[in-house]
């Protein structure tokens, strides 16, 4: 039976740490600063003056294979432009967003306590391997996750704001973000944290697990890619069906994280 | 009682704390702990003494469940310890060991997160915290972070992390390192009352020999992971060097003296000059008729001061028989 008092100890711990840490708390700031504020604003603020297109890799292909019917009839070329972007090209960028904070929370707890030699005293506690692991996944997950909703609540206001004039309106966020935010965001970031803690017993640096976390980035990068060649539109179809799968994913990467944890290895290799 | 050599077809006495019986650890092909056998009975100290390499460490992650045993058996509580029940056991089990405590928290923090861990109440974790704090003489650094402390004070807030939930049983991997006299002496001092007071049982793995006679009850010599030899420090002491060596410093007529001293213990007298007299025997019970003789014969008797051998000198002479061996 899981002691939660125990795996809140290890997670107000490890949040106690990464407070305290400014070269952790600064990485952490970076990419949500990126794909929430900065990008979403010069969509708006350069609109189709033709500097996006032409400074952003795969945009005008995105652009170029978009299906007929995603878009409003009535849109400009300028409101399209916007549109598309903002509601559909930056969704998967979104994803990313958990899996860089989850890689280095959960980077700098795991494996960062093996490199500062504080692991072994965990180890002799009464934590049982389920409750240490699902320590650190949680204690990496959720300020990933929250991050993640203050970073989409700081891009809606955004998008919105600068774009009311140009839009005629309020016109974010859609089905597709509802769904991306309150299920993939959190389930993504699970799952990059779980494969973080996984290599966590053999890594012996925090670059080297870090590096796990692009195995989730591949499959987000792949629904860019599909976008901008036309396969695919990251809809709130895919959205649900990505939410399943990744569930159920989840689920058994965690499993299999708990039943592979071993101390042995994990104190031997220190 | 505390006992040595534990022979794996024994039953293991229900008041040990800890037994091992047989226990062997291998590496690849490098035996690390091998044919380990020793006890310790409730509230008593064992030193397990050894020179770096020597298997101690590897001892104290076997006896806790960190690592499997390729061969032999652990009990703790009387109760055979293995994976199932090791995460229980560990309750009630207190390890300070060379890990390093998390220098971006505060001493209490520190303190906080580990009576957290072991289930300590938390309307008394404050008060606990304040009472290990004062008791290692760090109150006024309870909210400074471990970073910023001396090694001595993390040292002594690591074995204080140790006993935050009062173990049953405590491991001390070389508690006095880097502690200066006096704090390593109210360290001993703070252990002993423990030991006292909550029946704890003790292990402390060391080469830093100095102090240990007063806390340990029974000594275990490991090398190249094996146990060379244990028993009370007394018996060890005693078994190796069955004499006694007494320093005498008389007046008067020193001549006089070392004939009647010589009469008394033979050829254990020893040459000496300035009135000083030394001599060896078996029987401790002889000096107080030496010193009666020497009344007798109008020879004044200053000073009597034995010379008793230390665990220090018993490692040295184990580790030098060993290597010749």
């Amino acid at each position: 039976m899981i002691s939660w008092r125990r795996v809140q100890a290890v997670i107000r711990k490890d949040w106690l740490e990464v407070a305290r840490n400014k070269q952790v708390l600064s990485s952490l700031v970076v990419v949500p600063l990126v794909f929430a504020v900065l990008l979403p604003a010069g969509v708006i603020l350069l609109g189709d003056s033709g500097v996006l297109t032409s400074t952003i890799g795969g945009m005008q292909g995105f652009l170029d294979n978009l299906p007929a019917g995603v878009v409003p009839a009535d849109f400009t070329a300028g409101q399209t432009m916007i549109y598309t972007l903002i509601v559909y090209f930056f969704a998967p960028f979104f994803l990313v967003i958990p899996v860089m904070v989850a890689s280095i929370t959960a980077s700098s707890s795991f494996v960062g306590e093996k490199e500062r030699r504080t692991i072994e005293g965990l180890l002799y506690t009464p934590l049982s391997n389920r409750e240490l692991v699902l320590a650190k996944v949680l204690g990496s997950v959720v300020p990933s996750v929250v991050l993640t909703w203050v970073s989409f609540l700081a891009y809606t206001i955004i998008v919105n704001a600068l774009g009311y004039r140009v839009m005629g309106g309020i016109f974010f966020p859609t089905w597709t973000w509802a769904v991306l935010v309150v299920a993939l965001v959190p389930l993504v970031g699970f799952l990059a944290t779980s494969l973080i803690v996984a290599v966590s017993g053999r890594s012996t640096t925090m670059q080297g697990a870090q590096g796990t976390a692009m195995f989730v980035v591949f499959p987000i990068l792949a629904i860019v890619i599909s976008q901008a060649t036309g396969l695919m539109l990251f809809d709130v179809t895919v959205a649900l069906v990505a939410a399943v799968v990744l569930a159920a994913v989840d689920v058994a990467a965690f499993v299999l994280v708990v039943a592979r944890f071993e101390r042995e290895r994990i104190v031997t290799r220190l | 009682m505390i006992t040595g050599q534990i022979a794996s077809d024994v039953t293991v006495a229900t008041d040990l704390t800890v037994s091992a019986s047989g226990l062997t650890k291998r590496f690849g092909t490098r035996a690390v702990v091998s044919d380990l056998s020793f006890g310790v009975a409730k509230g008593h100290a064992f030193g397990l003494l050894g020179p770096n390499g020597a298997g101690k460490t590897t001892t104290v992650r076997l006896l806790t469940g960190l690592l499997t045993p390729d061969a032999g058996a652990v009990t703790l509580f009387g109760e055979p310890l293995d994976a199932s029940n090791a995460d229980a056991l560990r309750r009630r089990i207190g390890v300070q060991t060379d890990t390093n405590l998390y220098d971006t928290l505060s001493a209490r923090e520190n303190l906080r997160a580990w009576g957290a861990l072991y289930g300590i109440d938390r309307n008394r974790l404050d008060e606990r915290i304040g009472d290990v704090l004062g008791v290692l003489g760090l109150s006024d650094r309870a909210d400074s972070l471990v970073g910023e402390l001396s090694k001595g004070m993390r040292q002594k807030l690591a074995v204080g992390r140790a006993v935050m939930h009062e173990p049953e049983l405590l491991f001390l991997d070389e508690p006095t390192a880097g502690l200066d006299p006096e704090a390593s002496a109210d360290l001993i001092g703070y252990l002993k009352e423990m030991i006292r007071s909550l029946s704890t049982t003790v292990i402390i793995c060391t080469h830093q020999l100095h102090g240990l006679e007063a806390l340990c009850d029974e000594i275990g010599m490991i090398k190249g992971g094996r146990l060379l030899t244990s028993g009370t420090v007394q018996d060890l002491l005693h078994a190796r060097w069955p004499e006694h060596r007494f320093s005498l410093t008389v007046g008067g007529d020193v001549a006089r003296a070392r004939e009647v001293v010589s009469s008394l213990v033979g050829p254990g007298l020893e040459p000496g000059a300035d009135g000083e007299l030394a001599f060896v025997t078996t029987d401790a019970e002889l000096v107080p008729a030496i010193v009666a003789a020497l009344v007798r014969h109008d020879v004044p008797v200053k000073t009597v001061v034995p010379h008793r051998r230390t665990i220090e000198q018993f490692y040295f002479a184990t580790l030098d028989e060993d290597g010749v061996a």
